[in-house]
């Protein structure tokens, strides 16, 4: 075959540089990249970073974090930068498990309570007695002080207090003439009262997992003499009187719930008590007051039109019990600065500091410490004034040993190793579904998680029962 | 001869590092972590054998999830068929606007899960969503449907699916129109073939080695989709009426922390598609044949 062709051949352009070249180019280029990225440390000014997971998502919150404990923090330690990564509620778990899992977690984290139990008997976390006595053993509210202590040490401090309520329409419930619900059947007569068919229901609650199958029934077992497990022998409870009572009560109130609450979301259940559509939030803290002072309409974005109610008790119990929504601040052993976590929980905790964290989402951040909680600074902050009910319903529900951190049936539940596996499993959100919207018999549905539970807790190794 | 054997292992070597790191060793691995009861993050494990498996055998949660599974794959494979073969023959034919509308078909598939997932719960939002809200000011409802509840929730996530994943079929099956000789459609016109006998006696049987992949390859990817059920579902209370096995297997692992169980319902998933894969192969093999 002949290669020759009548078409005139183009010369072929040699690149300007060899190979050679090219590859010098290339390495110094990635050298020189290499150091920019250094800077610092090849400068002699290496910077440390510590990094601080917390779970207050607002961006107030964050801003103020960021300008009043980090900025003072950074100034008094040179060396270090702050890296804040404020987490969602329920992200923060998975999300330190896998980071403890692969030995890096963050210098200093929101814990939720019921997690510390697991981690402090696997020696992850770092006692942290002198950081307490600095800030004041006797100081700190006795609703969060020991909640993690262990063994005669502690390993965490609360970083502010908030109630769980029911947010209802107090003008309402007084047009009709009745009083707020001391008992799982008050709540359900006051629920069937306030609903107008067709334009109005009398209560709705958010339907994820987090609320209906771990939160919401440790406060239905406290509140009506239960408790998860038997403390002795850890096994569950779940088809206990206590649960088969109150999944009998949820079934009464369901009738009166809107038909889709169990795909609601939180926010969700807020925008329907603002926006009137429902009478009540079964799910509320004092974030509700900024959902009502934006969507109520106007002249009703006031205390006299919305206020929170405590939980009712059960037939079996004494008092209601609700959450206390506060992650306590924890340092694990493998945190790579440990001293300057504390350091700067020192200074997180300054008055000047902390009144200003707290007034970032007033009320919802109750201080733990007892003096600021009455403290006239603290008082004076205008939503605080504007919506003092609220706050009164905080000092009140302490006062009356209404709550308890989220997720514990009874204050030892701190123990309970195994709180945030039963919390991710769902049995117990399954067996709420199925006895008040599946139609399943409450007893039946109780039962059903009750075996579950066991097979469970047997698989993770904490069968102590015979 | 031996040096030529030894130049082919050496080429081969490449490809075989790539498979064996990237698929085989992944399978293998996920095999023997599921003879464990192992935490999904701490570094606490034992050796259970079998045990994992005999446990889901008799699992309710986990019949349930398979049922609703298939459930969940065999409706949207149906209706993104029906739809899909439908929008395909329509957009075969010659109309104004043809080519807009075959680019617009495919915004379904182009836009993200989560975008598309969290549009279609506010529109079936029963509060404030369009569609409830239609029904309430037509007055074709008093009491407006809760979509995302208990009653209607695989409904709902059918009908997301659905929207979303149709316009593969679409693409899919109108690029094999577009190669159909015209002439046997002139000539089964020529013979009194009527629209429907032209489709049934030309268009499907041309058409039925991309069917074949169609079904197979869709099944494959809706029985084993998580995204899609986990965003409409996943958190909600809701969540155990559109349980399936990918989520389930997903819940194992990161929320009940059992990785072992997680590894063995992914096991018995990838067992499950290979033998419904192989009873497919068996009926259709025509099909397979012609593909």
């Amino acid at each position: 075959m002949n290669r020759q062709t009548s078409r005139p051949r183009t010369p072929i352009r040699t690149p300007r540089s060899s190979r050679r070249q090219f590859l010098k180019g290339t390495t110094a280029a990635a050298a020189g990249l290499a150091l920019l990225g250094r800077g610092p440390a090849v400068l002699g000014q290496q910077v440390r970073e510590l990094q601080v997971w917390h779970t207050e998502v607002e961006p107030q919150t964050v801003k103020t974090i960021q300008e009043g404990a980090i900025a003072e923090f950074e100034r008094r330690f040179p060396g270090f930068k702050v890296r804040q990564q404020p987490l969602a509620w329920g992200d923060l778990n998975t999300k330190l498990l896998a980071a403890i899992a692969a030995g890096s977690p963050p210098d200093l984290t929101h814990l939720n309570p019921f997690m510390t139990a697991s981690l402090y008997t696997k020696g992850l976390l770092r006692p942290m007695d002198e950081l307490i006595r600095a800030l004041g053993e006797k100081e700190i509210h006795e609703a969060t002080l020991k909640l993690q202590y262990f063994d005669g040490r502690y390993y965490g401090v609360t970083h502010a207090m908030g109630g769980i309520y029911i947010a209802e329409r107090r003008d309402l419930r007084e047009q009709k003439g009745l009083k707020p619900p001391q008992t799982y059947a008050d709540l359900v007569n006051l629920a069937a009262a306030l609903t107008e068919e067709g334009t109005r229901y009398g209560v709705t609650m958010p339907g994820e997992k987090l609320y209906i199958g771990f939160s919401f029934p440790a406060e239905w077992l406290a509140s009506n003499g239960g408790s998860w497990v038997d403390p002795k022998t850890w096994r569950p409870r779940l088809a206990s009187r206590a649960m088969v009572e109150t999944l009998q009560f949820l079934r009464g109130m369901n009738r009166f719930m809107p038909p889709s609450w169990s795909g609601q979301k939180y926010l969700d259940t807020l925008a329907a008590l603002a926006t009137g559509k429902v009478a009540m939030a079964y799910l509320s803290g004092a974030r509700t007051i900024g959902y009502i002072e934006r969507y109520a309409p106007e002249g009703m974005r006031d205390p006299e039109h919305f206020q929170p109610m405590f939980r009712p008790h059960g037939p079996s119990g004494q008092t209601g019990v609700s959450a206390l929504d506060g992650e306590n601040w924890a340092v694990f052993t493998q945190s790579k600065y440990p001293q300057e976590a504390f350091e700067f929980l020192r200074i997180f905790y300054t008055r000047q500091h902390y009144m200003k964290y707290c007034h970032s989402v007033p009320i919802h951040l109750t201080p733990i410490f007892k003096s600021m909680i009455d403290d006239p600074e603290y008082l004076a902050h205008p939503r605080i004034r504007k919506w003092r009910s609220w706050h009164d319903a905080m000092i009140t529900g302490l006062r009356e040993h209404r709550f308890l951190p989220i997720g514990f049936s009874r204050p030892d539940d701190k123990l309970l190793p195994f709180l945030a596996e039963l919390d991710g499993s769902g049995i117990v959100a399954d067996m709420v579904i199925e006895a008040m919207v599946g139609g399943t018999d409450p007893e039946a549905a109780a039962v059903r998680a009750q075996q579950r539970a066991e097979e469970l807790l047997t698989q993770l190794g904490f069968k102590r029962w015979s | 001869m031996r040096k030529s054997a030894l130049v082919g292992w050496t080429l081969l070597a490449p490809s075989l590092l790539l498979l064996g790191g990237l698929v085989a060793y992944p399978i293998l691995y996920n095999f023997w972590l599921s003879l464990f009861a192992k935490h999904a993050f701490l570094p606490a494990q034992t050796f259970v054998g079998l045990g994992n498996y005999r446990y889901f055998a008799t699992d309710e949660e986990f019949w349930r999830s398979v049922r609703y599974g298939t459930i969940y794959a065999g409706s949207t494979i149906v209706f993104q068929l029906g739809l899909g073969v439908a929008a395909a023959l329509l957009l075969n034919e010659t109309f104004r606007g043809r080519g807009l509308l075959r680019g617009v078909v495919l915004f379904p598939y182009t836009i993200p899960t989560v975008v598309a997932v969290i549009l279609w719960k506010w529109l079936l939002n029963d509060s404030y969503g369009l569609v409830d809200y239609v029904l309430v000011a037509t007055g074709a409802t008093r009491t407006p449907p809760a979509w995302l509840g208990k009653d209607y929730i695989m409904w709902s996530l059918i009908v997301t699916s659905v929207w979303q994943f149709f316009p593969f079929v679409v693409v899919t099956y109108l690029a094999r129109l577009q190669t159909i000789p015209p002439e046997l459609y002139e000539a089964a016109t020529v013979d009194g073939a009527g629209a429907w006998r032209r489709f049934r006696h030309v268009t499907l049987p041309q058409t039925g080695a991309v069917l074949f992949v169609i079904v197979l390859l869709r099944g494959i990817w809706m029985f084993t989709k998580f995204d899609t059920v986990w965003l409409m579902a996943g958190e909600g209370g809701v969540s155990q009426y559109v349980r399936t096995l990918p989520v389930y297997a997903y819940e194992r692992t990161f929320t009940y922390l059992q990785a072992g169980m997680g590894a063995a319902l992914a096991v018995l998933m990838f067992g499950l598609l290979a033998g419904a894969t192989a009873v497919y192969f068996g009926l259709f093999r025509d099909e397979e044949i012609v593909s």
